[in-house]
């Protein structure tokens, strides 16, 4: 069962916010300073783009200065709301890239930098964070989705589920899963290394 | 994250680590945890793994900028069509797809009714007993009883 993450309520997005909402783009900037990192890190897994990722976040920093005077700080943190408009955003990405490649616009590409484990690095910690990456991209796209939610955005279930749409039940049952599949493709990697080192 | 990076991150988000925004506080919180010894929770230690391997190089004062200029570029521009964007969601493929087979569905009918005309008139002037002059016409009176039943 996933622990619920405690950490105090970080006001200070919802200041950045009332002040967005009146027009400082010195908040936006810095409000982009706290969560910019995080959305992007966020995205670019979700998406495995890495320039649609960075497209998607400008997008959202737009809808956010446009928008910023529909927060309500009452009806659930900062942080939960732009996860929110930015999985909204990911998923519209997708499905564009989806049609455009059905089309034969373009092509969907992994472009976020996940060299094969053999070829990134000798360390075995370096190896294992590229199966890591190799494990999230082949996850299916909602437990990837949840499972980057918590580990990258820090949510906890309930956040989660917001942003995803779902229900309480669902959001936990998708983490469980995502996980459960990263450690069996974990595990898979770590005897395909020792069958060959053997 | 190194000891270096916390401490500029401190000086950048204040020392209330659990107050820092994500990313950074759960890197912040990995660090102390691994110095004060190795983590229990395994949900929490492939949390820190995925967050480990999901980070990326990314510019925030750059990605500041080009949200900055996108905001000014809208301001200056005029408002763009949304007939582009609409076209290219679903719901706009589905609707263009539905006008296409109304129009095919309402030619269809037109090209009918104006084959069917023709013998609507025919039979018209027929009834109305008039001279039969075109071929179909002709077949349909070669008995000489019928026509006369006519």
């Amino acid at each position: 069962m996933p622990a619920a993450v405690s950490h105090e309520e970080p006001r200070a997005d919802d200041d950045l916010l009332a002040r967005i909402a009146a027009g400082s783009q010195g908040a936006l900037s810095e409000l982009i300073a706290r969560h910019g990192r995080g959305l992007r890190v966020f995205a670019a897994r979700y998406l495995g783009n890495a320039s649609d990722a960075e497209d998607v976040v400008q997008e959202v920093f737009v809808t956010v200065w446009k928008q910023a005077a529909r927060f309500d700080p009452a009806r659930g943190r900062a942080s939960t709301w732009l996860y929110r408009i930015t999985a909204n955003r990911c998923i519209d990405q997708r499905r564009r890239r989806a049609l455009r490649s059905f089309i034969g616009l373009d092509d969907i590409r992994d472009e976020v930098a996940s060299p094969e484990p053999d070829a990134e690095a000798t360390t075995a910690a370096r190896q294992e964070l590229a199966i890591v990456r190799d494990g999230l991209a082949r996850l299916p796209e909602r437990q990837r989705m949840a499972v980057l939610l918590r580990a990258v955005g820090d949510l906890d279930i309930a956040a989660i589920a917001e942003v995803m749409g779902g229900s309480v039940g669902s959001a936990e049952q998708l983490l469980v899963r995502g996980r459960r599949t990263l450690r069996d493709h974990l595990a898979m990697a770590a005897a395909d290394r020792e069958r060959k080192s053997s | 994250m190194t000891r270096d990076e916390f401490e500029r991150t401190r000086r950048r988000f204040g020392d209330t680590v659990e107050t820092w925004p994500a990313p950074f506080r759960q890197q912040a919180l990995a660090l102390l945890a691994n110095e004060a010894g190795p983590e229990d929770d395994p949900d929490a230690m492939l949390d820190r793994l995925v967050l480990e391997a999901a980070l990326g190089d990314g510019d925030d004062e750059a990605l500041a900028r080009k949200v900055l200029a996108r905001i000014d570029s809208g301001r200056n521009a005029t408002r763009p069509s949304l007939l582009p964007r609409f076209l290219l969601a679903p719901a706009g493929l589905a609707a263009c797809a539905a006008a296409a087979l109304l129009a095919v569905t309402v030619a269809g009918y037109q090209v009918a009714r104006l084959r069917d005309d023709l013998p609507d008139s025919e039979l018209l002037a027929l009834a109305s007993g008039a001279q039969l002059s075109d071929v179909g016409a002709a077949d349909m009176a070669t008995d000489p009883t019928e026509e006369d039943s006519l």
